[in-house]
C-alpha cells in the first residue's frame, strides 16, 4: 500500500517532468516564430553564436517575450492555486479577489491623473500599489472580523465591483487618447517586455515560490476544513493571510507590466488539478507549468493567427481558455474537487 | 433662400424665418434656421475652426475640458461649461438657449437630439479632424452662421497647402516607406485613422495601409522586418502650444530610438525618427502635420517647405495668435528664437 | 492525564459552561452527554484550545494546553470531527496522511507513509487506500477521520459525536477500535455523544451536562438513573440492565405542568 502510494506519486512527479519539457518545447518553438524572415534554423544558432541581425532579433525580442510570458503564467498560475487552496473555493482566482480590477484601477489612476502613458514606471506602479492595496484590504477586514475563506471572498467581490466601477468612471473622464491607452492596458501586451521588466517582475513572481511550496503541505491540511487544520497543528490564520499576501505579490508582478492578463489564474489550477488530483506538493509546481504553458502558447498564437495583427493577449486566453476549459470539463467524468 | 422646411422636432408654423440646407458628418441633408448667433461648442476643434471664422463672440457655451486648453483659448474661459466632449449635460445646454448645439460625429450619442429637440436646439455634427472632409465642413459652418467670405479664405488656405503637397508627392514613383506609431506604443496607426490618413496625403506608404484594425498592436520584430524608412509618433501630452523647448519631444524620440534592436532599422540608423504633438496630427491643424510629415519624407522635394512659417501663418492669420510652442522633435522645432 | 480546573467559557454575555471541573486518564474513555446546545461542543473545542475559556484552566500532563504550540498539542491530542466540508478530494491514503502533519517537517517521509499503512491495516481500511475519500460511505469515512487522528500518534482522542450518521454496524465498530485503542494503546478517550446506550455501553465514565453545568461524572451504573436522564434531557425513560450495563429505554418527554412545578420549587 505504500508502494502503490508512492507509485502514484511517482506518476505525478513524472507528469511535472513532462509538462516541463512542454514548456520548453513551445518556448523553443515561439523562439523560431515571429514577424522576420529568419529561418527556424538560425533562430535555433542565435542562441549558441552570434550570427548578426538573427542572434539580435532572437536574443532582444523574442526570448525576453518568451520569459515574460512563462514568467505570466508561473505567477498566474500559482497565484491562482493558492487562492483556491486558502479559500476552499474553486472560483478564487487573482482577479475574483479584486486584486486584478485594483490593479486596472491604480493604471487607470497613473494614466488619467499622472500621465501614466508618459512616464515609463508610473503606470506599473500605480498597478502595482493598487494591488498590494487591495489585498491589504481584503487581509485587514479579515483581521477583524475573523479570516474565514467566506469573509476574504466576499470582502474581494465587493472590491472588484468598486474597482471596476471606479475604472469605468475614470475612463469617463479621460481624453480619447487616454482612454485608448487604458484599453490597450487592459488587453495586455508583451510587447514591451525587455530584460529589465523580466528581472523585476521574475524577483516578484519567483521569489515568493519556495515560501509557497513550503506550505503545500498545510494547503492539504487546509481543504479539509479550518478546524481539521487546526487541529493538527496548522496556524490557519497566518498561513492564510502570508500566502495571500505572497500570492497577490505574484499576481502583482505579474500584471503590472503586461496589462491584464485573465483567466489563466482560474483555469491553471483546474486544468493541474484534473490531471495531478488535490496533493498541493504537485499542485502547486504543475499549475505554475501549466499556466507558462497556456501563456507562451496564447502568445504565440496571438502573433501568428492573424498576421499581421496581433491579437492582445488577454483576448486570446479568454478566447481560446474558455472552449478549451468547457471541453476538459464535460470529457472528464471524475468529480475532481 | 427661404426654403420653409420644418426643424426637426420642434413643432414650427412660422414661415419668416430663413434657413439653409446642408449636408452633415453623417451625410444626412439637416436645415437649419438662420440666423445663428448663439452656440455651444462641444469640442475644442469646432472652436478653433469658429474662432478662425470670427465667431467668438457668437461661442455662448463650452466643453468642460477647455480647461486643458486654457494657454491656446484663453479668451473663452469665461464661457460656461456644459458638460463633457463625450457626454454633455443637456440641461446645462437648455440654460443657455443657443440656437445650435456642435458636436462630433459620433461623441455624444444621438440621445443628446432627443434631448434637446423639445427646446427646439439642433445639434450639428461635424468633426473637423478628418482631412479628406474638413474643407467641406468649413463651408458648411460657413454657410450656417454667415461667414461665407472667412471660411472661403479658411477653405481656400486648406486646399493651397494641401495642393502644394499633393502636387509634388503626384509625381513621385515610389513611395518611401512610413511607420505610424499613435499615441501608444507598439500601437500602429491603420486605415480608420488619423495618422494614416496624414502619412498617405504626405505621399508616404504606411506599412500598416492593409490592416483591418485601425490601431493595431505590432512587434518589434514586424517593424524590423518592414525596414521603414521613416517613422512618425504621435504623443498627446506634450502641450504643444505651452511648450517652451523640445526636451520632452525629444525624450519620447531618444525612447524610440532606444528600443531594443531597433537599431536594426534604416530609419533609427539614420536618426529619420521624427515625434509628433497632437495638435498638429488630427483636428484642424492637421494640415501643419502633413506638411512636417513631407518634409521629412522628401527632404529635398520639399527642401522649400517651411511647416513653422507654414503654422505660424495659420496661427497669426485664423486665430489671432503669435506663434508660440515647440511641436515637434528635433531640430525644426523650438520656440521663434 | 488531562485536568480541567474551574473552567467558565462565555460567548459574549452569555454563560455557557460554568465551573467545570472534570480529570480524564490515560486508557479511560469518558463520554459526555447531554442535549443540543448544551455545550457538549464547546468542552471539546476548549480541550483542543480552540476556545479560550474565561477562567479557571486545562493541563494536559501537567502542561498548560493554552501555552502549547499547535504542533506540540497536535502530537497531544487527535481530533475526529463529525464530518468534513462536502467537498474533499484526496485519498484516503492523503487523508490519513494529514494526521502526520505534527511530525513533519517539509514534506513526508518514509516513516510517515510506513505510519499510515498500519494504521490503515489496523483498521481494515486498506483496500480503501487509494480510494477518493468522497466516493466512500459515511461509516468509512468516519473511520478515516479516526485512522487520521490516529496517525498523529496521540496520547488523548477526542470525538465529536463518533456515531450518528453511522449504521448500527459501523456504530459499533467504531466503538470497539476505540475500545481498543483505549485498552491496548492506552489512549484517554473524550467523546460527545447523543447515543445514551453506546455510551453506557462503551463508557468507563459518564459525564452529563445540563446549563452548562456538569450534573454528574462516574460510571454509568451509577450515574444514569431515571432521575438524572430526567433532569438533564427532560424524558422519562425506564432503564434496564443487560450484559453488565444500563440500558435506556426512552418512554415521553416530561409532561409540561411537572416542568412548571419544578421550576417554580
Amino acid at each position: 500500500m505504500k508502494n502503490q502510494y508512492r507509485a502514484l506519486k511517482c506518476r505525478s512527479r513524472v507528469l511535472l517532468i513532462f509538462f516541463f519539457l512542454l514548456l520548453t518545447v513551445i518556448g523553443v518553438l515561439s523562439l523560431c516564430i515571429g514577424a522576420s524572415s529568419i529561418s527556424v534554423m538560425d533562430s535555433i544558432l542565435a542562441l549558441i553564436k552570434d550570427n548578426g541581425m538573427a542572434r539580435a532579433i532572437v536574443l532582444n525580442l523574442r526570448l525576453p517575450r518568451v520569459f515574460m510570458a512563462g514568467l505570466i503564467g508561473i505567477g498566474l498560475g500559482t497565484a491562482g492555486a493558492v487562492f483556491q487552496a486558502v479559500l476552499r473555493n474553486p472560483l478564487a482566482s487573482p482577479f475574483t479577489l479584486g486584486i486584478g480590477s485594483s490593479a486596472g484601477f491604480g493604471a487607470v489612476v497613473t494614466i488619467i491623473f499622472f500621465n501614466g502613458l508618459v512616464n515609463e514606471y508610473a503606470i506599473v506602479t500605480g498597478a502595482f500599489v493598487f494591488t498590494l492595496l487591495s489585498s491589504f484590504v481584503v487581509l485587514g477586514v479579515s483581521r477583524y472580523k475573523g479570516t474565514t475563506a467566506e469573509t476574504m471572498i466576499l470582502t474581494g467581490i465587493a472590491l472588484m465591483f468598486l474597482f471596476s466601477s471606479l475604472s469605468s468612471f475614470l475612463q469617463y473622464l479621460g481624453t480619447k487618447e487616454e482612454v485608448h491607452g487604458i484599453v490597450f492596458w487592459f488587453f495586455g501586451s508583451l510587447s514591451k517586455a525587455g530584460y529589465k521588466e523580466i528581472i523585476l517582475s521574475g524577483t516578484m513572481i519567483l521569489v515568493p515560490i519556495p515560501f509557497i511550496l513550503r506550505f503545500a503541505f498545510d494547503f492539504n491540511l487546509m481543504t479539509a476544513g479550518d478546524e481539521s487544520a487546526g487541529a493538527l497543528g496548522v496556524n490557519v490564520p497566518v498561513i492564510r493571510m502570508l500566502s495571500i499576501a505572497l500570492a497577490s505579490l505574484m499576481t502583482a508582478g505579474a500584471i503590472c507590466f503586461t496589462g491584464v492578463i485573465g483567466f489563466i489564474g482560474l483555469v491553471a489550477p483546474h486544468i493541474a488539478r484534473m490531471i495531478f488530483g488535490s496533493d498541493h506538493l504537485f499542485l502547486i509546481p504543475a499549475s505554475a507549468l501549466i499556466g507558462a504553458v497556456l501563456v507562451l502558447a496564447a502568445d504565440t498564437l496571438g502573433r501568428t493567427l492573424w498576421l499581421p495583427h496581433i491579437i492582445p493577449i488577454g483576448i486570446v486566453t479568454s478566447f481560446i481558455g474558455v472552449p478549451f476549459f468547457l471541453f476538459l470539463l464535460i470529457r472528464k467524468t471524475k468529480e475532481y474537487w | 433662400m427661404l426654403l420653409t422646411i420644418p426643424s426637426r422636432g420642434a413643432a414650427w408654423a412660422g414661415n419668416d424665418k430663413n434657413s439653409i440646407v446642408f449636408e452633415d458628418a453623417f451625410g444626412r441633408p439637416i436645415s437649419v434656421d438662420l440666423p445663428v448667433q448663439r452656440i455651444v461648442v462641444l469640442n475644442s476643434d469646432t472652436l478653433e475652426v469658429l474662432r478662425a471664422l470670427g465667431a467668438q463672440s457668437r461661442v455662448k457655451g463650452v466643453y468642460s475640458e477647455i480647461d486643458r486648453d486654457e494657454a491656446f483659448f484663453k479668451e473663452f474661459l469665461d464661457r460656461p461649461r456644459v458638460g463633457s466632449w463625450r457626454n454633455a449635460n443637456a440641461e446645462l445646454i437648455a440654460d443657455l438657449t443657443p440656437d445650435i448645439v456642435i458636436a462630433y460625429e459620433k461623441n455624444p450619442g444621438t440621445e443628446l437630439e432627443k434631448q434637446l429637440s423639445s427646446f427646439g436646439i439642433q445639434v450639428i455634427r461635424l468633426n473637423f479632424y478628418k482631412l479628406g472632409t474638413i474643407v467641406k465642413e468649413v463651408e458648411t459652418l460657413g454657410r450656417i452662421i454667415g461667414r461665407e467670405h472667412q471660411a472661403h479664405r479658411l477653405a481656400a488656405w486648406y486646399c493651397k497647402k494641401l495642393e502644394a503637397v499633393q502636387n509634388r508627392v503626384g509625381l513621385v514613383k515610389k513611395r518611401p516607406r512610413v511607420y505610424v506609431e499613435s499615441y501608444s506604443d507598439f500601437h500602429t496607426a491603420a486605415p480608420g485613422s488619423g495618422g494614416h490618413d496624414m502619412c498617405v496625403y504626405a505621399g508616404g506608404k504606411n506599412l500598416a495601409d492593409k490592416f483591418k484594425v485601425p490601431y493595431s498592436e505590432v512587434t518589434s520584430e514586424w517593424v524590423i522586418e518592414e525596414q521603414p524608412d521613416v517613422i512618425f509618433k504621435t504623443f498627446a501630452w506634450s502641450k504643444g502650444f505651452k511648450n517652451k523647448d523640445n526636451a520632452f519631444l525629444n525624450a519620447v524620440r531618444e525612447k524610440i530610438l532606444t528600443r531594443p534592436s531597433w537599431n536594426l532599422i534604416q530609419a533609427v540608423r539614420k536618426g529619420r525618427v521624427h515625434v509628433f504633438d497632437s495638435s498638429i496630427w488630427t483636428g484642424p491643424r492637421a494640415i501643419i502635420g502633413v506638411v512636417y510629415m513631407a518634409k521629412w519624407i522628401y527632404p529635398d522635394l520639399f527642401f522649400d517647405l517651411d511647416p513653422k512659417q507654414i503654422h505660424k501663418e495659420y496661427l497669426e492669420s485664423f486665430q489671432g495668435l503669435p506663434y508660440q510652442g515647440v511641436y515637434v522633435s528635433g531640430d525644426f522645432s523650438g520656440g521663434i528664437q | 492525564m488531562i485536568q480541567m480546573k474551574n473552567l467558565d467559557v462565555h460567548y459574549g454575555k452569555t454563560r455557557v459552561l460554568k465551573g467545570i471541573d472534570l480529570r480524564v486518564n490515560k486508557g479511560e474513555i469518558v463520554s459526555v452527554l447531554g442535549p443540543n446546545g448544551v455545550g457538549k461542543t464547546t468542552l471539546l473545542k476548549c480541550l483542543l484550545g480552540m476556545i479560550k475559556p474565561g477562567s479557571g484552566f486545562i493541563k494536559m500532563d501537567d502542561l498548560d494546553i493554552l501555552k502549547m504550540s499547535l504542533t506540540q498539542r497536535a502530537r497531544f491530542i487527535g481530533y475526529v470531527p463529525q464530518a468534513l466540508p462536502s467537498r474533499f478530494p484526496m485519498t484516503v491514503f492523503d487523508a490519513v496522511l494529514m494526521g502526520r502533519k505534527p511530525y513533519v517537517r517539509f514534506v513526508p517521509s518514509g516513516e510517515d507513509l510506513e505510519i499510515v499503512s498500519q494504521v490503515l491495516l489496523s483498521m481494515n481500511l486498506s483496500h480503501l487506500a487509494l480510494k477518493e475519500f468522497d466516493r466512500i460511505s459515511g461509516g468509512q469515512k468516519q473511520k478515516v477521520l479516526l485512522a487520521r487522528a490516529i496517525a498523529q500518534e496521540p496520547c488523548y482522542l477526542i470525538l465529536d459525536e463518533p456515531s450518528s450518521n453511522l449504521d448500527v454496524k459501523h456504530q459499533l465498530e467504531v466503538m470497539d477500535m476505540l475500545k481498543t485503542l483505549a485498552a491496548k494503546k492506552n489512549i484517554g478517550i473524550i467523546m460527545a455523544m447523543h447515543s445514551l446506550n453506546l455510551a453506557a455501553r462503551f463508557s468507563d465514565r459518564i459525564v452529563m451536562l445540563k446549563s452548562g453545568h456538569m450534573v454528574c461524572n462516574g460510571p454509568p451504573a451509577e450515574v444514569m438513573t431515571c432521575r438524572t436522564i430526567e433532569m438533564v434531557y427532560g424524558i422519562l425513560v425506564t432503564i434496564n440492565r443487560a450484559n453488565g450495563y444500563p440500558y435506556t429505554i426512552p418512554l415521553s418527554p416530561v409532561p409540561v405542568n411537572k416542568i412548571n412545578s419544578e421550576l417554580l420549587n
